[in-house]
């Protein structure tokens, strides 16, 4: 199976925290950089129709103030005299002070010049007559002023003219005695203007006439073009206004975005108009957006810094947790990473880890030991079937072993029943013979010898058959308690020892009781000890040794030795096989019986033997109390 | 003279027996088989009875038990060829078997143990 590549959780828990904390912060910078640009837009455009207004009361302020000097002037009674002399002083005054004045007319109550002063007049200028022009008339007039005659001074920049009446105040009502002209230089309003509203870019301010004659410009090299004018289209905006006032989004003839306003001067109805191209009035906003981005990024980084401390803060036992449990999967219950339990779902989850981890760790524990125990046993178990195998099979063996003299007992058993009965016909026949012989003359004395013989055999082949069908017979045991050192005392003293052999007796001092069946335990001992003295025949005869020994608690020794000529070793361990035999006449019978015997009584015989030196048969019983 | 049977299927055992016992002074008869033996018995009411326990149609017990219900003082001599458990001895005495010998056995001795018995018996009949 693919390993699936899972998803870290200190990721998914950043992500989360930067659209939880980013969004709403993103939405309301969007809508506050939206509002507050609207805002600073419409601001931005109040203020510059603010300033166009204020402009066109400059304006009509510019010119007030020389109207208002040439009006005070005209009403001196020095002045009114209409005398030249004095007239020119005050003109030239009014030349010094005032320097945007270029020239100033005098004109009598006809209309006619008759005192022309100015800055670049050479002696004795021409005299001009105005009685048909407006320039006196509207002086004169009920209107009792007049500002036109729009026009470059020798064709460089725009001047105004501006006229007023002289009114004789010492006749009642006053008389016009004529009209004071001025002619002013605009260009000090274009200075007012580059200096409140530098002209930058695609900002600029300007001053017109109604005919759109260029009056000032915020760009004084602007005010010096011989055909200098504002732009068709935004002359056609500023003179069809119906209003005094206005400000406005305006898109220009070349596509530029402009905020443009506009305001119309109340005296002279000269027409100011102000434009600053529509980023001038985002400049804000972008800069606030600027700083709301870089805010923005900040909170953002910051959310990164705060999401990774905390999905560390966060993660961090869990991924204790996981290497803990990590090790617990490898069966690693030692060394165990420390699992903090904090009051939380986590320390919650730990705790519950922790009892998870004891439990599995007892758990283990527990299979662990019952697998040791399950493997003990198991072993334990193979040895016992190990054990009960060698025990069966040596049953087995044993069992084949038994039947096996089972069946030639229960032949020899046969067999030594048929025997018996000739026997006893041949016993009874010789017997016969014997009493008849006896009773007539004296025999044959060869005769009588031979019946002798007959009866011998006939006595040897009982004793071969007895032995063999003791051997075979199947007879239960009949155990007696004795004291054994007495009853073997007893046995000896009855055997019938020849008078060449020697009893020698060692008794153990400790007289211990056994259980036996005395029939069959005597008949091994006598066995034994009729071996022994069939290996020590006559003349030379020889000892025979018993002895009893106690080798260990709960065990006695019974030995019978000889000092025969001892037994050869290539056949010591066949002797106590049934029929098995060294001597010429013999069933091989003898040794089987004591280790049948001996068997019986859960008992063992040994045997230790030295050619020429002699042989000892240990029997070994168990005692009892 | 006492009378005596012989019960044995043996023919050379009886007649052997019989006539090593009639130097001894006994009227011996025989008898091969158990229907017969005890036809004899009843016919010629020995003294002395002597039978082997096996039998080619009955065993020698039975026959034992079977002379026994009718004579008390009869003397019943058990002969056997192989060796008698204590038990089968026992039992044999408690059906009215009076001794055993086995085959072999010393004719001498038995003449004068079945003198005995029957001298024994002489007094009370």
């Amino acid at each position: 199976m693919a390993t699936r590549r899972r998803g870290k959780l200190a990721y998914k828990i950043i992500f989360w925290f930067l659209l939880i904390s980013l969004i709403p912060m993103g939405v309301v910078g969007y809508y506050l950089i939206n509002v507050s640009q609207q805002s600073l837009h419409n601001e931005t455009l109040t203020m510059q129709g603010s300033l166009a207004v204020g402009f066109a009361d400059t304006v009509d302020k510019y010119v007030a103030t020389f109207r208002n000097v040439m009006t005070e002037t005209a009403s001196l009674d020095d002045f009114t005299s209409m005398n030249p002399a004095k007239q020119q002083q005050y003109l030239n005054r009014i030349l010094q002070i005032h320097l945007a004045v270029l020239e100033l007319s005098v004109l009598n109550d006809k209309g006619v010049e008759t005192l022309r002063v100015g800055r670049f007049l050479g002696p004795n200028p021409e005299l001009r007559d105005f009685r048909r022009e407006d320039l006196f008339n509207a002086a004169v007039g009920p209107k009792g002023q007049y500002v036109g005659r729009l026009e470059r001074f020798q064709g460089l920049y725009p001047t105004v003219t501006v006229s007023v009446p002289i009114l004789d105040a010492r006749v009642q009502p006053a008389r016009v005695a004529g009209a004071l002209a001025a002619r002013i230089s605009l260009n000090p309003l274009s200075t007012m203007l580059s200096m409140e509203f530098p002209s930058t870019g695609s900002s600029q301010a300007a001053v017109v006439a109604p005919d759109g004659f260029l009056i000032a410009h915020s760009d004084p090299k602007e005010i010096y073009r011989p055909d200098a004018r504002l732009s068709d289209d935004v002359l056609r905006v500023v003179t069809t206004q119906a209003s005094e006032r206005g400000s406005g989004d305006m898109a220009l003839a070349d596509g530029r975005r402009m905020l443009a306003s506009f305001a119309q001067s109340r005296d002279l109805g000269w027409i100011v108009y102000v434009q600053q191209p529509v980023e001038t009035a985002n400049h804000s906003a972008d800069q606030m957006r600027a700083q709301i981005v870089k805010f923005f990024l900040i909170v953002a980084i910051f959310m990164v810094l705060f999401s990774l401390a905390m999905a560390n803060h966060i993660t961090q036992p869990i991924r204790l947790l996981k290497e803990a449990a990590d090790r617990l999967g490898r069966g690693q219950f030692e060394d165990m990473p420390e699992v903090v339990t904090t009051n939380d779902e986590i320390g919650d989850l730990a705790q519950t880890f922790l009892g998870m981890s004891d439990s599995l760790k007892e758990k283990t524990g527990e299979l662990i030991h019952a697998k040791q125990e399950l493997e003990k046993f198991t072993k334990f178990l193979e040895k016992r079937v190990d054990a009960r195998t060698r025990e069966l099979r040596s049953a087995q063996d044993e069992l084949i072993k038994k039947e096996r003299l089972a069946a030639i007992g229960q032949m020899a058993s046969v067999v030594g029943h048929e025997i018996r009965n000739p026997l006893a016909v041949i016993n009874n026949s010789i017997y016969f013979i014997k009493t008849k012989l006896s009773t007539g003359v004296e025999p044959d004395p060869k005769i009588s010898k031979h019946i002798k013989i007959i009866e011998s055999e006939i006595q040897q082949a009982n004793g071969i058959i007895n032995e063999i069908l003791t051997y075979s017979r199947q007879r239960d045991l009949k155990p007696e308690r004795v004291s054994l050192n007495a009853w073997l005392e007893e046995l000896l003293s009855v055997y019938p020892f020849p008078p060449h052999i020697v009893l020698e007796k060692h008794f153990d001092l400790v007289s211990v009781n056994v259980e036996i069946d005395t029939t069959e335990v005597q008949q091994a001992i006598r066995n034994l000890i009729g071996n022994g003295i069939e290996v020590m025949p006559p003349p030379k005869g020889g000892k025979v040794t018993i002895r009893t020994a106690i080798p260990e608690p709960g065990w006695v020794r019974i030995d019978i030795g000889d000092a025969g000529g001892g037994i050869p070793p290539d056949v010591l361990d066949k002797i106590f096989a049934p029929f098995f035999t060294t001597k010429a006449r013999g069933t091989g019978l003898g040794l089987a019986v004591v280790r049948k015997v001996v068997d019986r009584h859960k008992g063992r015989v040994e045997v230790e033997s030295k050619m020429g030196v002699g042989t000892t048969f240990m029997l070994y019983l168990p005692t009892v109390v | 003279m006492a009378k005596l049977l012989i019960i044995d299927d043996d023919a050379h055992l009886r007649e052997s027996l019989a006539e090593v016992l009639d130097l001894d002074g006994f009227e011996c008869h025989q008898a091969g088989d158990a229907k017969e033996g005890i036809a004899a018995a009843q016919k010629l009411a020995p003294e002395v009875v002597i039978m082997d326990i096996q039998l080619p149609d009955s065993s020698g017990f039975q026959i034992c038990q079977e002379l026994r219900k009718r004579s008390k003082t009869m003397i019943l001599i058990m002969m056997t060829g192989r060796f008698l458990s204590s038990e089968e001895k026992t039992q044999g005495f408690e059906l009215g078997a009076d001794e055993y010998i086995t085959k072999p056995f010393d004719l001498a001795e038995l003449s004068v143990r079945i003198k005995q018995l029957l001298s024994r018996n002489a007094p009370r009949g």
